[in-house]
């Protein structure tokens, strides 16, 4: 027998592929979840930048760069939820998990195959996002420098957090609890103040809102996106830059910035832009 | 040598006990059957033996290692198959072995993936899907999943249930040629009396969550006063 089976961490190593083979194969074999892959966040990309498109011609003040930013960052974290939990209930609705169960595979090693898998799924999912956002509209996520490393980084770990509560809520109270792994992450979605300034919402959400995460990366990302992030389409250059302090916001900022054609360069402006109003 | 020792295994579920006090063990190349009639705790038992319950109280030992310390190494030494249970129907069957070649760390797993191919003639398969299979043959599948790390300990519930008399012969066949090939123990439940009388050295018989009776399929007759094994369940079914 210890001839035939590895111990120690190669062993490790070696169960943790196994559920990411599993899952890359699943995925070679099943068209409608790459098309899921893809499909869905490439329709909310095109959707939200038509809007912008159709504000900025009506002259609503609104900056490209925000809106598409906040698409595609939005999608790290409902990516890398869903990413976890379908690993999961694909076991779950193939009746096979309590194969995975009784093999030696701990669950934290099945979690981190699931979590490994995922960071993949997502990367693809972004890249294809990414050059169609530049493609369309010549926005270039990358122009947010390395301080985009730390903020997907978070929205990961939180998609992670997210789907592994999603699982246990599935283990705990059964099948009949998937309805989490769907609606969760949007439950978080109004809190994350992903499409407008966290200013908007009322003093109390306000205070849960700064319990989670993904708030503080739509906020720090709102002040982050260089001008030069959306070119190249004939559109009006989004008006925000990096050097945004709390000073910023007051109004005579946000005046300023509400004029087209115009620069600002305030953080609380940037925001505002991100309203139709 | 003691492959599996169950030690007063009790499991409650709110006001249910499933399992009170169960007790058994299997030695090696021996081959016990646990039988009974629906929800007399048979499944649990089971569950229990594989880590996948934690029981109430008791304990389980497997090659001599406690199950709950030792849960990773002893898991990698035994296997499982049922009836209920399934596999990734979009997977190709090459691509299920590979990935529970993995799943138990084996050192080669394309050589214990071909070599499992072969002895469940699984050859002409391997390049089809799980969900194109018939029964009988999703059964070989999974029979060679169970195969693949060499198990000391086979787990099966129900193996042949959903099959026709002839496959379901086929595979208690394979099965017996395996145990007496390898020397391997296995614990099996069945509804399939002529199954347990032909496989299992010694049956312990499982009602209201306890074990009622136990020993050869002729020793249980005998007791019974009755001509076979099926006679035996009713009785005991029927209290």
């Amino acid at each position: 027998m210890s001839q035939l089976v590895l111990d120690g961490a190669a062993a490790r190593r070696r169960r943790i592929a196994s559920v990411i083979r599993r899952d890359f194969f699943a995925l070679r074999r099943d068209p409608p979840r790459m098309i899921d892959m893809v499909f869905w966040p490439t329709a909310e990309l095109v959707l939200w930048g038509l809007v912008s498109m159709y504000l900025q011609q009506n002259r609503v003040h609104i900056a490209v760069a925000m809106l598409l930013g906040a698409v595609l960052l939005w999608q790290v974290l409902h990516r890398a939820q869903g990413e976890v939990t379908f690993g999961f209930l694909f076991d779950v609705w193939s009746r096979n998990l309590l194969n995975v169960f009784v093999s030696p595979l701990s669950t934290l090693e099945y979690v981190a195959g699931l979590v490994l898998a995922s960071v993949v799924k997502v990367t693809a999912t972004i890249g294809v996002m990414s050059v169609l956002a530049f493609t369309l509209y010549g926005f270039g996520v990358l122009t947010i420098g390395p301080g985009l490393v730390p903020f997907m980084a978070v929205l990961m770990i939180m998609g992670w957090a997210l789907g592994i509560v999603a699982i246990a809520c599935v283990i705990r109270f059964g099948q009949s609890a998937q309805i989490v792994a769907f609606i969760l992450v949007f439950v978080f979605q109004p809190f994350a103040a992903v499409f407008y300034p966290l200013s908007v919402l009322p003093g109390p959400v306000q205070a849960v809102a700064a319990l989670v995460p993904a708030s503080h990366v739509f906020e720090g990302c709102a002040g982050s996106w260089p001008a030069a992030a959306s070119r190249g389409t004939g559109w009006p250059q989004p008006r925000c830059s990096t050097s945004g302090t709390s000073r910023a916001r007051s109004p005579s900022c946000s005046t300023r910035s509400a004029t087209p054609g115009r620069g600002a360069s305030c953080r609380s402006s940037a925001r505002r832009s991100r309203r139709p109003s | 040598m003691t492959v599996l020792e169950a030690v007063s295994l009790t499991k409650r579920f709110g006001p249910v006990t499933a399992v009170d006090g169960v007790s058994f063990g299997v030695g090696e190349g021996e081959i016990v059957g646990l039988l009974g009639p629906n929800g007399a705790g048979k499944t649990t038992t089971l569950h229990m033996v594989l880590g996948l319950t934690t029981p109430d109280s008791g304990t389980v030992r497997m090659f001599g290692r406690d199950l709950a310390r030792h849960r990773t190494w002893a898991l990698s030494r035994v296997n499982f198959a049922a009836s209920y249970v399934s596999l990734p129907w979009v997977l190709r069957v090459d691509e299920l072995l590979d990935v529970f070649a993995h799943m138990y760390g084996l050192r080669n797993p394309r050589r214990q993936v071909a070599e499992m191919t072969e002895l469940l003639d699984l050859g002409e398969l391997r390049d089809r899907r799980y969900g194109q299979l018939s029964s009988g043959q999703q059964t070989r599948v999974q029979l060679a999943k169970a195969l693949l790390n060499e198990p000391g300990l086979l787990v099966l519930d129900e193996p042949t249930a959903n099959l026709d008399p002839d496959v379901g012969d086929r595979i208690r066949e394979l099965l017996l040629r395996e145990a007496h090939r390898t020397g391997r123990a296995m614990l099996i439940t069945s509804h399939n009396m002529p199954e347990v009388e032909r496989m299992c050295s010694r049956i312990h018989f499982v009602s209201g969550g306890r074990i009622v009776a136990t020993g050869s399929a002729v020793e249980l007759a005998g007791a019974y006063g009755v001509d076979d094994l099926e006679a035996v369940f009713l009785r005991v079914a029927r209290g």
